[in-house]
């Protein structure tokens, strides 16, 4: 029983790190090493990297961390091209469904002990908490949060507005688009053309209409859902920030419009929680923009999430495995979290850090008080758009209809609704 | 390498297969390689194309199932699409512009070595800049578009790149950038090699420049020209790094072609075994240009020998 092995020695491997480490190590005990990989090599996500490292190295660790550059799929080819050699990482970067699809084609380290000793499961959300035990069993662990449908307003384009009040429901923010457009904020709506972008849109429209239908259609695919009214809904409210977009952002990062976005030429921004950091990276000053949850129209917030994790790859060294009890001790540490969300600006997975100290934004806190009153109303969702809901395949099918729809404004919105319904069929 | 025998007389010859040793290497060895690497590598990928592989390539058997799913697809029939319009306009204008420069530059003009580095330059840029830079270029409120309104036509509009219906053509400008300077070489080349015997003679009997041109330069370069299509076909067959620098395959899916397809489906999507289908149709496409060319190669040779 392969199972059974690990769990002991993992056991033996996380007594010995929590109680003795030092003593251990005198005693000749290994001294625990982590290979891992990850996208995270430059920028606020490569620092904060690089400081858990160092964080690992304090506790006696050998840190081995390869960043693969560019987009997480570029990550997962090099993830492959290990596992298929029978030499994976001690410990990778992936998140949401791929965490079941991957551990199917390579044994996992079962964490339940780990993780039962930190008295995590009590403070993650329920549904995040899922994606990371396929199977019933803790096998990787999530890292940070973002919520993909935070609102940014521009206080520029607020003035321009003459408003002063954030929009809680898909009226609301509507008729301030409306207002905007007519005080001369020549775009609305801010946005990338990304097919995540895209994707973010639908997702932010849905589930501030209505979370359940969310939760069916594109959580469960139910088929029903997917022909429901919602749908359309969604598809409809989409349509009226396509049309206050700037039609000119063609296959643009969002960030390429964020200097038109605080100068008050485009008033409100539906983007993830990163987005915060990319303005501050850029040099925007805090009091020049508002954050607040995405619009709900039944005014609780809605909180479309989006994590990242830690998978722990099964490995037969001894030093790699008390290097992955180890990491797995810093990944749920509030401590830890607190240091790796306040350089990314994502907030905690854990529910019960305090972010009212400093080193924290109002947007991080916001964001986390979002997270909090979610949860409490299981209106915290997963993302789609940022393949947290479904796997890879699914996602990009769902995606290729709403990006056409967001494009090409002859298609309507019962169009579009019937052409993801089929889209889901076709990819199941 | 007599010479080196002669010079030194008293070394004893070296057997004729170890002074050809080098050449041998040279050749062979990548040749062998590369050969091998090729068709091993089709014939994997063309085995997988029959499997149930997502994330990890597994053996098993679903007959035609990935085909019928990629050929089914609206990313496919996009793409399929964009490469008919896209292959024959990009290959005929930037044949003809090719044409037109070459023709212009075989003037004897002063500078022409300047000029042909300029027009060949575009090629030594990568796909990923001419991408990026048409990208911007081509953005109507950052780059031509802009100009001119800011110059002060404030009507005018070139908004290929986020039009539907037009943005497969922003790549064919794009791709006519790039590497009409190729076409342009090549055609210069074949210019060169007329005989100037038989222009002389027909300037003799009193023939014009536009006349000589059409009907003894032009018809001269007929091989030359099959020569850049195939060439330029086989590109615009595997454009891949230009759309994507340049559209993405957007707005929305609408300048999809059939190698990001290719690459989404295994890379994006993790469905390796229908990449694989995908990439097998690719290969097929890309038959159907190179086999007639190979057998009218072959039907040419074997005219100039008998002739």
């Amino acid at each position: 029983m392969p199972i059974t092995t690990t769990r002991r020695r993992l056991l033996a491997g996380s007594v010995a790190t929590l109680a003795l480490p030092a003593f251990a190590r005198a005693q000749g005990a290994v001294k625990p090493r982590l290979t891992a990989i990850s996208q995270w090599s430059a920028g606020s996500d490569g620092a904060a990297i690089t400081a858990l490292g160092k964080k690992f190295e304090e506790k006696g660790g050998v840190w081995q961390h390869s960043p693969v550059p560019g987009f997480t799929t570029e990550m997962m080819n090099k993830l492959r091209a290990q596992i298929m050699a029978g030499d994976p990482p001690a410990c990778s970067q992936l998140k949401g469904p791929e965490i079941a699809a991957w551990s199917k084609i390579a044994p996992t380290v079962d964490l339940d002990a780990v993780v039962a000793a930190a008295g995590y499961e009590k403070v993650v959300a329920p549904d995040l908490a899922k994606l990371h035990k396929p199977g019933g069993k803790w096998i990787a662990l999530p890292l940070q949060i973002y919520s993909t449908n935070m609102l940014f307003l521009s206080k520029r384009a607020m003035d321009k507005a003459k408003a002063d009040k954030v929009p809680v429901t898909w009226a609301d923010f509507n008729d301030l688009a409306e207002k905007m457009k007519a005080g001369g904020v020549a775009s609305p709506i801010a946005n990338g053309g990304t097919r995540p972008d895209d994707g973010q849109k639908f997702e932010a429209a849905l589930a501030g209409i209505s979370p359940l239908a969310y939760r069916a259609a594109i959580m469960n695919l139910e088929k029903k859902a997917l022909e429901g009214p919602e749908i359309k809904a969604a598809f409809a409210q989409v349509r009226k920030i396509a049309d206050w977009m700037d039609p000119n952002v063609g296959a643009q990062h969002f960030s390429t419009n964020l200097k038109r976005f605080i100068d008050g030429d485009m008033g409100m921004m539906i983007m993830g929680g990163w987005a915060q950091g990319v303005l501050r990276n850029a040099g925007f000053k805090l009091e020049d923009f508002m954050i607040a949850p995405g619009p709900s129209d039944n005014g609780k917030p809605v909180f479309l999430l989006n994590a990242d994790a830690f998978i722990f790859w099964q490995r037969k060294e001894a030093d790699l495995q008390a290097g992955q009890t180890l990491m797995a001790q810093l990944v749920m540490d509030p401590a830890i979290q607190t240091m790796y969300s306040q350089i990314t600006g994502s907030i905690p997975v854990r529910t019960d850090v305090d972010l009212s100290g400093e080193g924290w934004s109002e947007g991080q806190r916001t964001t986390a008080k979002a997270l909090k009153e979610a949860i409490g109303s299981n209106q915290a969702v997963l993302s789609m758009a940022h393949n947290m809901a479904q796997e890879n395949g699914m996602t990009a099918a769902m995606i290729d209809v709403i990006t056409e729809y967001v494009k090409n404004k002859t298609i309507k919105p019962e169009q579009a609704a019937t052409r993801l319904a089929e889209a889901v069929e076709g990819a199941r | 390498m007599s010479n080196a025998a002669a010079i030194r007389p008293g070394r004893p010859a070296l057997p004729e297969w170890v002074r050809r040793l080098p050449e041998y290497l040279m050749i062979w060895v990548p040749l062998l390689l590369s050969a091998a690497h090729l068709v091993s590598f089709s014939l994997w990928t063309i085995w997988i194309s029959f499997t149930p592989s997502t994330l990890v390539p597994v053996s098993g058997w679903v007959g035609l199932r990935n085909y019928t799913a990629v050929l089914a697809s609206r990313n496919w029939q996009i793409a399929f699409d964009n490469l008919l319009l896209f292959g024959s306009a990009f290959v005929v204008l930037s044949a003809a512009t090719g044409l037109v420069l070459a023709i212009l530059l075989d003037q004897r003009i002063r500078g022409e070595n300047v000029l042909r580095s300029i027009f060949l330059y575009p090629l030594a840029v990568s796909f990923v800049v001419t991408g990026t830079v048409w990208s911007w270029l081509l953005n109507p409120g950052l780059g031509i578009q802009k100009l001119v309104h800011d110059l002060g036509w404030t009507s005018f509009k070139f908004d290929w790149l986020i039009d539907r219906d037009m943005a497969i053509w922003t790549i064919v400008i794009a791709a006519i950038w790039q590497s009409s300077g190729f076409a342009m070489a090549l055609f210069l080349a074949g210019l060169r090699s007329v005989d100037a015997d038989i222009i002389k003679a027909a300037q003799i009997d009193g023939a014009g420049p536009v006349r000589i041109y059409r009907r003894i330069i032009l018809p001269s370069l007929w091989p030359i020209t099959i020569t850049v299509v195939v060439i330029q076909l086989q590109f615009a067959i595997s454009t891949f790094d230009l759309v994507r620098a340049l559209t993405n395959g957007g707005p929305g899916i609408a300048t999809q072609l059939p190698a990001l397809v290719v690459y989404d489906l295994m890379f994006q999507r993790s469905l390796l075994g229908r990449g694989a289908a995908a990439a097998v149709l690719m290969l097929l496409i890309l038959l159907a240009v190179l086999v007639p060319y190979a057998a009218w190669r072959y039907v040419q040779r074997r005219r100039a020998l008998h002739a």
